[in-house]
């Protein structure tokens, strides 16, 4: 498809052809495979219950529930579900892995018009944002400050659990700092994420693994158009095919 | 509010390590657990050398760094004291790090360490260590009684000891252990400042209660965000399927119409839309 197009569209055009006709509501894109969705599944769970169980030593209202330390040994055995996540990810599905690492990272100019507008996506309006492609700019920042604020608290937290005796106690205040600091992060971009998941009904692709059409053409034209554009060009050769086999006959 | 203290005169003790003995026996601590450790300090150069004992013990710090980073309130402040409470106690070790005179240890997961006493004195008794010490070095009453008995002392002592001196009226925020020193604290190894760090008051005081705060406010934010964006979106998702299904029966019309012909762009058939992207 032409690049050109992607930086000035301003609004999503919707498909054309004899089979447009009949498509209302009843079609739904692959957004997320298997296997994503299951490494998707295991951080949701690791990351809830070191949340949960990482709480009661913040906030003493739940201190009781640290009580005998069984809340630690959960602590710890949820953390190395949380670590095993992006060696799974890449295990299952390392092509996924891959592409949400370098589009996390990598934004156009589009992205960044995006950005300065995100604050209309918040309250819900999605249909005159800049054209986004399968991740608007929101969660490729997403993603990245999950990336990086997950290296930190893995860092800290294995100071916490195997050399915590040896920190000092500047050590270990600076070491628990950085660590409650990073779950302060992940924890906002995941009220974040809750919220966006419940505006923009999201939750029903990361459990089915679809996204309606209408929805994605909505909130993530670029991306439905490059899957129409890859569809075209698969038409074509096989037309192409046909023709040039007809021909050999 | 009345407070409590002990007095130990470091000008007295002999290191007989019978306040070791009682403290083990009347608090029926495992064999290898003690609350109270005697060292022999030895200072200068033969043949010059000056000797005392550390009576290393639980100071009470008014100040307490333990309370201070216990998450769970396992520790706390009482009359002056610093008390314990092994059922909530989480065996974090936080308290065993942050201790400026490295007094608290876990034993089988919980903390450890002095609680004055606290069921012998409230039964009306005194401290096992008190009780026993035979040459009157430990002390142990009302706070304000304590202190001035331990001027007392420090005067009577000045002749022998010139830079005899009180440690723990102030340190931390007053001590629950007045001590009399000899000599300067850092000859007989107790530190000048023994506060929490910077660092801890940082971290307890401001990260921690800073990130609860900050969580709850983006929950209120969200939370009432979240009706109004919802119906914001529903609103917009529905003007946008009107378009789209005006769009497709404008096209239906073309095509079927006169004349009409596809326009040859690819569309998500049912058996396409599974796809892998």
């Amino acid at each position: 498809m032409a690049t050109q197009d992607l930086v000035t569209r301003e609004t999503p055009e919707t498909p054309e052809g004899p089979e447009a006709a009949s498509l209302p509501l009843h079609h739904r894109i692959l957004r997320y495979r298997p296997g994503q969705r299951m490494v998707h599944w295991l951080l949701a769970t690791s990351f809830l219950l070191l949340l949960l169980t990482g709480l009661p030593l913040l906030w003493q209202p739940l201190g009781f529930l640290a009580a005998g330390g069984y809340t630690r040994l959960i602590h710890r055995i949820a953390a190395v579900g949380f670590m095993l996540v992006p060696v799974l990810y890449l295990l299952v599905d390392w092509r996924g892995a891959r592409d949400l690492l370098v589009e996390s990272f990598s934004y156009s100019r589009d992205d960044w018009e995006w950005l300065k507008h995100a604050y209309r996506y918040f309250m819900g309006h999605a249909a005159e944002m800049p054209p986004q492609g399968r991740l608007n700019a929101g969660q490729k920042l997403h993603h990245a400050g999950v990336v990086l604020t997950s290296f930190t608290i893995v860092a800290t937290g294995l100071l916490l659990w195997l050399a915590k005796d040896r920190l000092g106690a500047n050590g270990l205040a600076i070491t628990a700092m950085v660590h409650d600091i990073s779950m302060l992060i992940l924890t906002i971009l995941l009220i974040g994420h809750l919220y966006f998941t419940y505006v923009y009904q999201a939750l029903p692709a990361m459990l089915t693994g679809y996204i309606d059409e209408e929805e994605a053409y909505l909130e993530y034209p670029k991306w439905v158009e490059e899957i129409l554009a890859s569809m075209a060009e698969e038409k074509r050769a096989k037309r192409e095919e046909r023709a040039r086999q007809g021909g050999d006959d | 509010m009345t407070t409590y203290a002990f007095l130990l005169d470091l000008a007295r003790c002999i290191g007989c390590q019978a306040c070791v003995a009682a403290c083990n026996v009347g608090n029926e601590l495992p064999p290898d657990v003690h609350y109270i450790e005697i060292k022999e300090q030895t200072r200068g150069v033969f043949p010059d050398l000056r000797g005392s004992f550390q009576n290393h013990r639980c100071y009470h710090c008014g100040d307490a760094a333990c309370v201070t980073v216990c998450p769970t309130g396992a520790l706390y402040k009482q009359d002056g004291l610093t008390l314990v409470n092994p059922e909530i106690c989480s065996g974090c070790g936080y308290c065993v790090e942050a201790c400026p005179f490295h007094v608290p240890k876990l034993v089988d997961g919980r903390v450890s360490k002095c609680v004055a006493c606290a069921d012998v004195v409230k039964a009306g008794g005194t401290p096992w260590c008190v009780k026993t010490c035979p040459n009157h070095a430990l002390r142990y009453g009302e706070r304000e009684a304590i202190l001035v008995e331990a001027r007392q002392r420090v005067e009577a002592i000045k002749h022998r000891f010139p830079k005899a001196q009180l440690y723990g009226e102030r340190e931390s925020g007053g001590l629950g252990v007045i001590l009399v020193l000899p000599e300067d604290p850092e000859a007989l190894e107790l530190p000048v400042d023994p506060r929490p760090t910077a660092m801890v008051n940082l971290w307890q005081k401001v990260v921690q209660p800073a990130s609860i705060g900050l969580t709850g406010l983006s929950l209120a934010v969200t939370g009432v965000a979240a009706v109004i964006a919802r119906r914001n979106h529903m609103k917009e998702l529905e003007e946008f399927h009107r378009r789209f299904q005006a769009r497709l029966a404008e096209e239906e019309a073309q095509l079927t119409g006169p004349g009409g012909a596809s326009q040859g762009q690819a569309t998500l058939p049912d058996e396409q839309s599974e796809k892998e992207v």
